[in-house]
């Protein structure tokens, strides 16, 4: 390990005051926004489209992880960090998160459209996204017909992305994820063996691009049960 | 009629101060009034609000045919009064309308009163809350009298605007203080207006807390309330007066509303914002005013101000006169009205 790989004390010290800010004076915040959010998509338009929701105001712990890993990569790489306590909450775009879940692909445009809506009537504004990230050329190729932009992504998961700002003064950013429930399954298997740290096991880290294989399948079937129920259902 | 969120660029520049004490009988509207009348003597346009649905200000200016007129009316087509103005917010049919103020004098108008604004601060619960989560009705409902006054006293072109208010801490006096850039407390020389004083400091500060927490996720583009009501000192109510000095049983409590002042309202409110320190120097009084009897209620039923009543002597108008006009002068000087 070389010591770029490395913390100083200083740096450490500085990611645990961004830590303790956070703990402080911005978690009230994210639990707040992740709450309006959740409401927001709740609203009785998008509720026929959808399964289930999800919030959550990011874990300190977490937040010092990903902190000192966005540290050492820019000491890597030779570029400036730029988080500071002031800009944490626009530069970290994650703090606060919601997750729609739904059952099948083709119900995707529909949530779009009625959540872009719903986050305009509110005046949030969409800075970033939506964005899919797939590893499935199919799917790529769904999305893109869907007018969605696609980004591949290595750890073999299908999801689309959003970020929004709140605006005033100090702009706030928060992560919203849609994804079906097929999907769901592999990711919480992920984030509990990989997050915040990768799993060493090589078995299980066999196992879960195996589970994302299955996974895709899944949504897949799924996708075409519903396709072929569509497609049978008597005319009205 | 014309949405007024919608024409909301910017606020106006015309300060906002209201006379403000939940305590009761400490003369509220009796200051304002006078106030009023001795700020436009120097020059000032003057916007008065009457926001207490008791229409007390109202009913000191406006003859009482008149003010029967304007509330039968308030829920027409046409209507005249601050509840005409808000009632698409409370109905949910709309935004807050324009409204015409009631030229009082050539330098001062009137939102008038009405009883159902206690309709309005019903529903301004919920509204309170719909900010808590971030939602856009409840950011345009908070501000929605808000707007009424900025395109009123854009009108009119104000220079300051002076809100009456309710004796109580309620969801309305809230929005209000919320509302204001600065505000003074009348204070009767006896133990209960002092008492008074801390619930206001810790009132007024979990308001101004809250408020920050819900404007932090505010969206950039809406009106919403400034939030930093700016304490610029207290005024001494109905003490009793002895050769022009205050008489002994008044002139004791008042370095015990001086310290309470400070303990319990300045520093209290500078610990949540720094901003709002230094507006009040000391002495943190900005001029006592003395009791006029029955003088006062004679004036009220003229509808004038204490020195333009016709009943007392020559000598007592020119005290009272003298006495408001003083007070005036540290209210320009500590809100920054500018010298005309």
């Amino acid at each position: 390990m070389t010591d770029s790989q490395e913390l100083s004390v200083e740096e450490a010290a500085f990611i645990d005051s961004l830590v303790d800010h956070y703990r402080e004076h911005e978690l009230g915040r994210a639990e707040r926004l992740a709450d309006a959010l959740l409401r927001l998509a709740a609203d009785r338009s998008l509720r026929p489209h959808i399964h289930s929701l999800k919030m959550r105001a990011k874990d300190p712990e977490h937040l010092r992880d990903k902190l000192r890993r966005k540290l050492i990569k820019c000491k890597v790489e030779g570029s400036e960090f730029v988080i500071t306590k002031a800009n944490l909450f626009a530069k970290v775009n994650d703090l606060a998160g919601i997750r729609i879940l739904h059952l099948h692909t083709a119900q995707f445009p529909t949530i779009n459209q009625i959540l872009k809506q719903l986050l305009q009537s509110e005046e949030y504004e969409i800075i970033e996204g939506p964005k899919a990230r797939i590893w499935d050329a199919e799917y790529a190729g769904i999305f893109e017909g869907y007018g969605i932009q696609t980004e591949s992504n290595s750890r073999l998961y299908t999801s689309v992305h959003y970020i929004v700002a709140t605006g005033n003064r100090e702009v706030r950013t928060a992560e919203i994820q849609v994804r079906t429930l097929a999907e769901e399954l592999w990711g919480e298997v992920d984030h509990t063996l990989n997050y915040p740290h990768p799993t060493v096991i090589t078995t299980c880290q066999e196992q879960i691009k195996v589970l994302a294989r299955v996974t895709s399948s899944c949504t897949r079937l799924v996708d075409s049960i519903f396709l072929a129920n569509q497609a049978g259902a008597p005319k009205a | 009629m014309a949405d007024l969120m919608e024409q909301i660029e910017e606020r106006i520049a015309a300060p906002r101060l209201s006379i403000f004490n939940h305590k009761g009988g400490v003369g509220k509207t009796t200051l304002t009034v006078n106030l009023a009348f001795a700020l436009a003597a120097k020059g000032h346009q003057v916007l008065l609000v009457d926001s207490d649905p008791q229409c007390n200000l109202t009913s000191y200016l406006i003859e009482d045919t008149v003010v029967n007129d304007l509330l039968d009316k308030s829920d027409g087509e046409n209507g005249q009064t601050v509840w005409s103005a808000l009632k698409p917010v409370v109905e949910g049919t709309g935004q807050a309308e324009l409204l015409e103020p009631i030229a009082v004098s050539t330098r001062i108008h009137l939102i008038p009163g009405d009883v159902r604004l206690a309709e309005f601060e019903a529903e301004l619960g919920t509204l309170w809350s719909e900010c808590f989560q971030r939602k856009v009705r409840g950011f345009r409902g908070t501000s929605a009298l808000s707007a009424v006054v900025n395109a009123a006293a854009s009108t009119v072109n104000a220079d300051v605007v002076l809100y009456d208010t309710g004796p109580n801490i309620g969801p309305l006096n809230r929005i209000i203080l919320l509302d204001c850039d600065y505000f003074m407390v009348p204070a009767a020389c006896d133990l209960f207006s002092i008492r008074a004083m801390k619930t206001l400091g810790h009132t007024l500060s979990s308001w101004i807390s809250d408020w920050k927490t819900i404007s932090d996720l505010a969206p950039s583009n809406l009106y919403v309330l400034p939030g930093l009501p700016k304490p610029i000192g207290y005024i001494p109510q109905r003490f009793r007066l002895y050769n022009s000095t205050a008489a002994s049983a008044s002139a004791k409590w008042l370095p015990q509303i001086e310290k309470t002042f400070r303990a319990d309202l300045l520093r209290v409110l500078e610990r949540v914002d720094e901003s709002l320190a230094g507006h009040a120097p000391s002495p943190l009084s900005l001029g006592a005013i003395p009791d006029f009897g029955s003088r006062a209620s004679e004036a009220q039923r003229e509808g004038v101000p204490l020195w333009r009543a016709s009943y007392g002597t020559g000598v007592q108008r020119s005290a009272a006169k003298h006495y408001f006009f003083k007070l005036a002068d540290s209210i320009i000087e500590r809100a920054e009205l500018g010298s005309l």
